[in-house]
């Protein structure tokens, strides 16, 4: 049997061209029932991705912005290839002299009773000093031998006017010092940059073993000017 | 077209997390600069002039305190200098927990003299002959005088110096209440002012009653 050719448009449809038809139809609705659910899903997943990133991000963020900023700001660069680091040094009391290893002292132990802060024209006890430098105060030392008038004022002009010592210290020369609890800073000119640096870096820092216990109420050495 | 709707919600969730997201992301990034406050700021210079202020009260009220056998005066000492020892104390640990350094980058009561930021024209309290311009300060001569001082001169000196200390320590707060939203270092001067203010008024009528 042969397959009849292109059939007359009057001739009406037989049931099985139009189930065929209707099926047609259908499918074609399914389909694109079916593609608006894929886009759909599409829209979900890119949805579900996005949400995703954004909650790691959030996450994130606040880890980074909540994370502790580091104990003290790090040292820069001159000061950092300068400064003298003396670590576990000892804090015991004693009413003897003390033999330091440091010239000046940059602590270990000391007498009980501290050398209130000021300015001094005179050589000050070591042990006081110390005291002093357990409690945050830093200590700035020059040879009465080799340092001018000018000097001294340049000294007293930078030293804070609390929780700070100026006393002479014979016999270090032309090396002038700065001295915190455990750091020490050898300088020849009054107008070394570095002094600043380490008076931010060191005076009452949280790095001195009693920071804000006293630096007054203790004794006066001789010879305070202020 | 049988459901545009759906596409259109799944954007607008979309479109909202990501709003959300970003704002969250750009708060938290933001929000920490704006609450922590600089090392100029007159919230930083305030802190750290007023712990040297309070260093002196303390001082003052611990040699009154060896000084006298009036037990009304050294137990207002014992106040003071136990309170304002803690207030430096929380002085102190506000400038590390900023990561700021105790020293000033400048001198003192430099943040006193930035332009109020509450519109008010208050502030400026900067004392030229007072130590370090701070207003109340005694200076090195009256803290001499009051070590070499005992008994009731030495009390009535301690008073009449901690009223001006204490004034001072008013109008520092005053100074930096107008310079600072930050919520930790206006508290901590609100405080300061209600104890202080009290204790100038119970200062001067025992100085009267001492006179």
């Amino acid at each position: 049997m042969a397959t009849p050719p292109n059939r007359p448009a009057a001739k009406p449809p037989t049931v099985k061209e139009q189930r065929a038809d209707k099926r047609a139809l259908q499918m074609a609705a399914f389909k694109k029932q079916e593609q608006t659910r894929k886009r759909t899903r599409r829209f979900g997943i890119i949805g579900a991705i996005v949400a995703l990133a954004v909650v790691i991000g959030v996450v994130t963020t606040v880890i980074i912005v909540n994370a502790n900023p580091p104990q003290s700001p790090p040292l820069s660069g001159e000061l950092k290839d300068r400064v003298q680091l003396y670590p576990g040094l000892e804090r015991t009391h004693v009413t003897t002299s003390v033999t330091y290893s440091q010239t000046p002292p940059a602590g270990g132990p000391h007498n009980p009773v501290w050398l209130n802060c000021g300015i001094y024209d005179v050589k000050q006890q070591n042990e006081n000093a110390v005291h002093a430098l357990e409690h945050g105060s830093v200590w700035i030392t020059y040879d009465p031998a080799t340092t001018t008038a000018a000097e001294i004022t340049a000294l007293e002009a930078l030293t804070p006017t609390s929780y700070a010592i100026l006393s002479p210290y014979p016999g270090i020369g032309d090396q002038m010092a700065i001295s915190a609890w455990g750091a020490q800073l050898r300088f020849t000119e009054v107008d070394d940059p570095a002094i600043q640096e380490f008076i931010e870096q060191y005076w009452r820092s949280a790095d001195s073993p009693e920071p804000n216990a006293p630096c007054t109420g203790g004794i006066d050495g001789p010879g305070r000017q202020r | 077209m049988t459901r545009p709707p759906g596409r259109i919600i799944a954007a607008l969730v979309v479109l909202g997390l990501l709003l959300a997201g970003g704002g969250f992301l750009a708060g938290r990034a933001v929000a920490p600069a704006a609450i922590t406050p600089t090392t100029d700021s007159a919230a930083a210079g305030f802190l750290r002039d007023m712990q040297v202020h309070h260093a002196q009260a303390v001082e003052m009220s611990l040699l009154v305190r060896d000084r006298t056998d009036d037990e009304a005066v050294r137990q207002l000492a014992y106040d003071i200098a136990v309170s304002q020892a803690t207030q430096s104390g929380q002085m102190y640990g506000l400038l590390e927990a900023w990561n700021l350094p105790q020293a000033s980058p400048a001198p003192a009561m430099t943040w006193a003299l930035l332009p109020a930021t509450d519109g008010s024209e208050s502030g400026h309290h900067v004392d030229p002959t007072a130590p370090s311009g701070m207003p109340g300060m005694a200076t090195a001569d009256q803290i001499a005088e009051l070590t070499a001082a005992s008994g009731d001169d030495a009390v009535r000196l301690f008073l009449t110096l901690m009223i001006a200390h204490h004034q001072g320590g008013v109008d520092m707060a005053d100074d930096v209440l107008a310079r600072t939203d930050n919520s930790q270092v206006v508290s901590l001067a609100t405080g300061i002012q209600r104890a202080q203010k009290a204790e100038i008024v119970a200062m001067q009528q025992m100085l009267a009653e001492r006179s």
